[in-house]
């Protein structure tokens, strides 16, 4: 279960900040919407790379 | 009746200690429970390493049990030379498990289920794995963003999103103590209310029913005891990994 939560708070993390970076992105700028896609799907990236790397799929150090 | 399962986490005022500003610092029940956590881990070590026996009695085989447990996790993500970094996993190890299972006692604190401890230890350990990388590696520490073996024209965006996956770390890594405790005592609180619910509601027929959630609260209070102990270690064997990654880029 822990390994669980790790995982699926990776991946959470990932999605929330890149939301809310694009959100504000798109407050500051005045880019709506794109600001909030292009990070939003940013973050998933993010989410999913560190949910590879922590699930140890491949292997850390690798030269 | 009402049920407050969020009244737990309310932090209360004990007294004024100072104003920086216009804003006044209090010592509140989350402060009085730091102390507590920390008066226990001092009690636990200087009583365990005061006797020095050779067969170690009950204090000292905890503190020697406790002490083994974080060195033997460390050197095995981080090899020996990883024992440079082991006050400060061992100390935020013991402060979040002590502080996790102090709060599973009914009516206790719990001071990780506040976003900003979880987040002022995880800046603390990102901190110091930044600035550690670079006193010991320079600037070949930029390379932790520079995975080996990427073709040059999707380069730009993998090290784009491995710079995004680096500063998401501390957010993952806060939250996830975060979450896991406050949920874990929302739960708690949620499950143990229905049996005075039913009673109180449906009265002998009701307090007979309450049998079910009373057995799964006791389920999940093991769950909890587990959790806190987990989480702590799931904190410490993160830090060891962020540590290790730093310290060793371009992978």
């Amino acid at each position: 279960m822990a390994r669980g939560f790790r995982l699926s708070s990776e991946l959470i993390a990932g999605v929330v900040v890149g939301a809310g970076i694009g959100w504000g992105i798109d407050r500051l700028l005045s880019t709506s919407p794109f600001g909030f896609i292009v990070f939003f799907l940013l973050g998933f990236v993010a989410g999913v790379v560190n949910v590879v790397k922590s699930a140890g799929v491949v292997p850390r150090n690798r030269q | 009746m009402t049920i407050e399962p969020i009244h737990q986490f309310n932090i209360e005022k004990l007294f004024k200690i100072g104003q920086i500003g216009d804003h006044a610092i209090y010592f509140t029940n989350s402060s009085a429970f730091m102390f507590l956590t920390v008066a226990i881990i001092s009690v636990l070590m200087i009583g365990g390493a005061a006797g020095r026996q050779l067969v170690p009695g009950r204090f000292q085989s905890m503190a020697e049990i406790t002490y083994e447990f974080v060195a033997s996790t460390l050197r095995s993500t981080a090899g020996t030379e990883g024992m440079k970094f082991f006050p400060l996993i061992f100390s935020l190890f013991m402060f979040i498990c002590v502080s996790n299972l102090v709060g599973v006692i009914p009516y206790a604190f719990t001071i990780s289920s506040h976003i900003i401890i979880t987040a002022a230890l995880a800046l603390l350990v990102f901190f110091t794995v930044l600035i550690y990388g670079f006193y010991k590696n320079g600037l070949k520490f930029f390379r932790i963003f520079v995975p080996s073996g990427i073709p040059i024209f999707i380069l730009p965006l993998v090290v784009f999103i491995e710079i995004f996956s680096f500063f998401l770390r501390p957010v993952s890594h806060s939250v996830r103590l975060f979450a896991n405790m406050l949920a874990g005592h929302i739960a708690l609180k949620v499950f143990a209310g229905f049996v005075a619910l039913l009673g109180v509601s449906l009265g002998t027929v009701g307090w007979i029913g309450g049998v079910a959630p009373l057995a799964l609260t006791i389920a999940i209070y093991a769950l909890e005891i587990l959790v806190a102990f987990l989480q702590a270690y799931v904190f410490a064997i993160l830090t060891c990994i962020y540590r290790n990654d730093a310290l060793h880029p371009g992978h």
